[in-house]
């Protein structure tokens, strides 16, 4: 019988990582490497600052993308990958895609000025910011990005965080740049979709994905892809886009889920309190109803 | 490293690329493909593979998915209308929103083959040399003959009526069966080189005749007596025969039913003859001692057969009959229920002395059959006979071997598992002849679909589902997250007014739009459709697949074993197993 040989899912063929990478089983931030190179395909040249996918990508002497890497210093990230764009600019190759990827580490803490530079003058890169919630590459310490009521080893048990997490995409959507998405490893389609538009538009385009961590949201690996989708299903991680600061799209996914099926799975909530659940489930009500209003 | 010293800056460059480090060796638990058992093929007497008949349907692969079901089942069309589906019951979909319709389905394609003349070469084993006489040519002769060639087996069919199809061509009304559904699945059948040989009946001595001649037989011939009420005053005349009013009416009699007739009865003959003297133009109750949800009938003929006028009466059963004044009177005593018994019916009592007398035309007694000769019946457990599920197999010197099937050895008595019944003589019939009685039990066992006891033809000859494992795959390991609620085919009817007085068939078919998005709905549990989730959500890249099954596999000198393409796989075709495996 023969069969058609596409493959079924709408996402590109093309794979633009290789195996034997050094990720931890059930990574969600290779997952959003190997989604994010299909939609921008080969014609891509990636900065990647210290952090887990430092180590995934090309640890030397091996490199696990089958574009150019070029790692950076951990502040750095942004200001590089507008240092590339420019000289690409000058040598004409403007159908060079410049991407700079890092984790929320990187991004919402050490990055954050570079980041902010680069927005304001609008510099013609993408911005991809994998989210996995702390410094798991370093051993699992906080980072402004790790949500209130998670054990990390900087902030043991009981001396959980007591504070929320950063609110990055408000700090880049007052940039005013053009392009803003939330996604996330558990809708890949969703995902690549959101790469390729970016892909079509100049200036600074932000992306943060959603990429849940075994080994430092202590969940067995096989949970990852599920545990993505309940982050959004509960609005834990509401998926959106702004365009140019103001527009705002919410991509319509249920988020009716019970939180607590999100945190039952994690070690890392161990010690939420009743206190903390419903403080959490206020944020996340409130953000919705943010989100809401903004998206009209 | 190409890198000219002193004319860049010292930058490491890589150059190597990760495949070298076969990080294969990190796993300590292994995906696996792995195809597993569906409830509704486990539940489907015929044992039908269902959730791949669904996934071909889905795909458009109309032909593929009906020869899919032939394999199992020589009677597509006669199923999808008047099977009682316990696929649909066991349907893992019920938990999510409500079961496929697998009998529309089913139909659907039958009628589809039909309407496109679809014809199929089958590989059929190699001729042998015996020759086997099936006596009767009911569902379970039938589907005996069928089995047969497939395997190899010349056979004639010997009928004692004028035309083949026995309880389906004589017993069920043609508003559930149309007559050319029937003659278009036997002719099909008859294209195999089996013989028909209708208007020979088949009698004790011809029995033995044909055990001399034939290198076995089956015997086949069905319960076709209507069994008596038994009560006082009772004579053929006074009370009738269902079986033989339903029997008339399709050989194109109008058979007495003016007046008020009450048929006494619970199960589908019951409601058949009721439904029929309506059509008829006559007035019908059906009289049961039982209540409604007690009835062996299927819900939704008893449902239509009381929106087309036949009354009902519950908790009554006859005690005595007597003719008055030209009329009958029956005499009936009431009943009640208390407590239930075994297989969940409710206990009937007689309700104190409580009686009704009732003066009624005729009466019609549909109660259950029985075989019409004694010699019918399966010989008892002794030396030389082997007992199976479905059929019963006696070997004794001085003749072929007779194996027995169809109602005269099965429990429950329908068409489905008269199917099963011919299937299972067929392949015993195959291993005695081709390995010896010893065998017989153990290949019955190999070829057990889910936990049985149906039996797949298509893993008795060696096919791709053999090589299934036997979990029965639950509701629960279904990823759900990759289905979306949809409502569920509603196959369409006749009006009550354009149906009561006719015998066209009620239920009209669905068209191909709605029966790809019915195969859509389908979980196919535990068969790989090929979806492609494995491939998307691998961190690392070591699922390979090229378009078929044959290539699909995972890549185990980089798989790390995380398990996410176990977790994210839909249907639960693929598994987590220890590294051993």
């Amino acid at each position: 019988m023969d069969r058609p040989a596409q493959i079924k899912f709408p996402i590109p063929e093309e794979e633009l990582v290789y195996s034997g990478h050094t990720a931890c089983p059930g990574c969600g931030a290779a997952l959003a490497m190997k989604y994010v190179l299909k939609g921008l395909g080969p014609r891509t040249i990636i900065v990647i600052p210290p952090s887990c996918m430092g180590t995934i990508a090309a640890g030397f002497p091996f490199s696990s993308l089958k574009i150019p890497v070029l790692r950076i210093p951990f502040e750095s990230t942004a200001i590089s990958a507008s240092g590339i764009r420019a000289a690409l600019d000058v040598m004409g190759k403007e159908d060079i895609h410049v991407l700079a990827w890092a984790g929320d580490g990187g991004t919402f803490d050490i990055g954050l000025q570079a980041l902010s530079g680069s927005a304001e003058r609008n510099d013609n890169i993408i911005y991809v910011c994998y989210d996995n919630e702390g410094y798991m590459n370093t051993g699992i310490q906080r980072s402004s990005s790790t949500p209130a009521g998670a054990w990390t080893t900087t902030t043991p048990a009981p001396f959980v965080k007591d504070t929320p997490k950063k609110d990055i995409v408000r700090i880049m959507a007052a940039h005013n740049i053009p392009y803003i998405a939330t996604a996330s490893i558990g809708y890949p389609a969703d995902l690549i979709r959101k790469v390729k538009k970016a892909k079509e538009i100049g200036g600074t385009r932000f992306i943060l994905i959603f990429s849940p961590c075994p080994t430092g949201w202590r969940y067995s690996p096989e949970m990852t892809i599920r545990l993505a989708k309940l982050g959004t299903e509960t609005g834990i991680f509401p998926l959106y886009e702004i365009e140019n600061g103001e527009k705002y799209t919410l991509s319509s996914k249920r988020s009716e889920k019970p939180l607590r099926d999100y945190f039952a799975l994690q070690g890392r909530f161990r010690n939420l309190t009743k206190e903390n659940l419903q403080q959490f489930e206020e944020r996340v009500e409130k953000e919705r109803e943010y989100l809401k209003r903004l998206a009209g | 490293m190409n890198v000219a010293m002193g004319q860049k800056p010292f930058v490491a460059i890589t150059y190597e690329t990760t495949e070298s480090n076969k990080t294969g060796s990190w796993r300590f638990l292994k995906p696996l493909y792995q195809d597993k058992q569906s409830p509704c093929s486990a539940g489907c007497p015929a044992g039908e593979d269902i959730g791949m008949i669904e996934m071909l349907a889905r795909q458009g692969l109309f032909k593929e998915a009906w020869e899919t079901i032939l394999r199992e089942n020589p009677l597509p069309g006669v199923c999808g209308r008047v099977c009682f589906h316990p696929c649909e019951s066991v349907c893992n979909r019920k938990d999510f929103d409500s079961p496929i319709a697998v009998h529309a389905l089913e139909r659907f394609l039958a009628d589809a083959a039909v309407g496109a003349a679809l014809t199929t070469k089958w590989e059929r084993l190699p001729q042998k040399n015996q020759r086997i006489a099936v006596i009767g040519a009911g569902p379970a002769g039938l589907s005996m003959a069928w089995f047969l060639s497939m395997l190899g087996y010349p056979c004639d069919i010997f009928e004692a009526l004028p035309e083949a199809g026995g309880i389906l061509r004589w017993g069920i009304p043609e508003y559930r069966l149309p007559l050319a559904v029937l003659q278009s699945e036997i002719a099909r059948i008859e294209q195999l080189g089996v013989r028909m040989r209708t208007n020979n009946a088949v009698v004790s001595e011809t029995f033995d005749e044909l055990r001399r001649s034939y290198s076995a037989v089956f015997l086949g011939c069905g319960h076709a007596h209507g069994a008596p009420l038994g009560i006082a005053g009772e004579t053929p005349e006074s009370v009738k025969d269902g079986l033989d009013f339903l029997r008339r009416a399709r050989q194109g009699e109008r058979p007495l039913c003016d007046g008020f007739s009450v048929v006494i009865g619970g199960g589908n003959t019951a409601v058949d003859v009721a439904r029929t003297i309506t059509r008829f133009g006559g007035n019908a109750a059906i009289l049961y001692r039982r209540r409604r949800e007690d009835m062996p009938a299927f819900g939704d003929e008893i449902a239509m057969a009381l929106e087309e006028g036949v009354e009902l009466e519950e908790l009554v059963a006859p005690s005595a009959i007597e003719y008055h004044n030209g009329r009958l009177r029956l005499l009936l005593r009431k009943m009640k229920i208390k407590g239930q018994d075994k297989d969940g019916r409710g206990r009937i009592v007689f309700d104190g002395k409580k009686t009704v007398k009732k003066v009624i035309d005729h009466v019609f007694a549909a109660t259950g059959a029985t075989a019409a000769e004694p010699w019918y019946s399966p010989p008892l457990a002794q030396r030389g006979v082997m007992g199976f599920s479905h059929c019963v197999l006696l070997l004794e010197a001085g003749g072929a071997p007779v194996i027995y099937g169809g109602d005269l050895t099965n429990e429950a008595k329908n068409v489905a598992q008269a199917i099963a019944s011919g299937k299972q003589a067929a392949m015993v019939l195959d291993t005695y002849f081709e390995r010896g009685i010893d065998e017989i039990k153990s290949r019955l066992e190999a070829c057990v679909v889910g936990d049985g006891p149906a039996l797949s033809m298509e893993a008795y000859l060696g096919g791709p589902r053999g090589g299934r494992s036997s979990h029965l795959v639950q509701y629960g390991e279904i990823n759900t997250d990759y289905f979306q609620n949809e409502t569920r085919v509603t196959q369409p009817r006749l009006a009550v007014e354009d149906r009561s007085c006719s015998f066209n068939e009620i239920e009209l078919p669905i068209t191909a739009e709605s029966a790809l998005r019915e195969a859509g709905r389908c979980f196919n549990c535990g068969l790989c459709d090929e979806c492609d989730n494995c491939y998307v959500f691998c961190p690392d890249a070591a699922v390979i697949r090229s378009g078929n099954m044959e290539n699909r596999h995972i890549n185990y000198d980089y798989c790390k074993g995380c398990g996410v393409c176990a977790v994210e796989c839909p249907r639960y075709a693929l598994i987590m197993g220890g590294e051993g495996l």
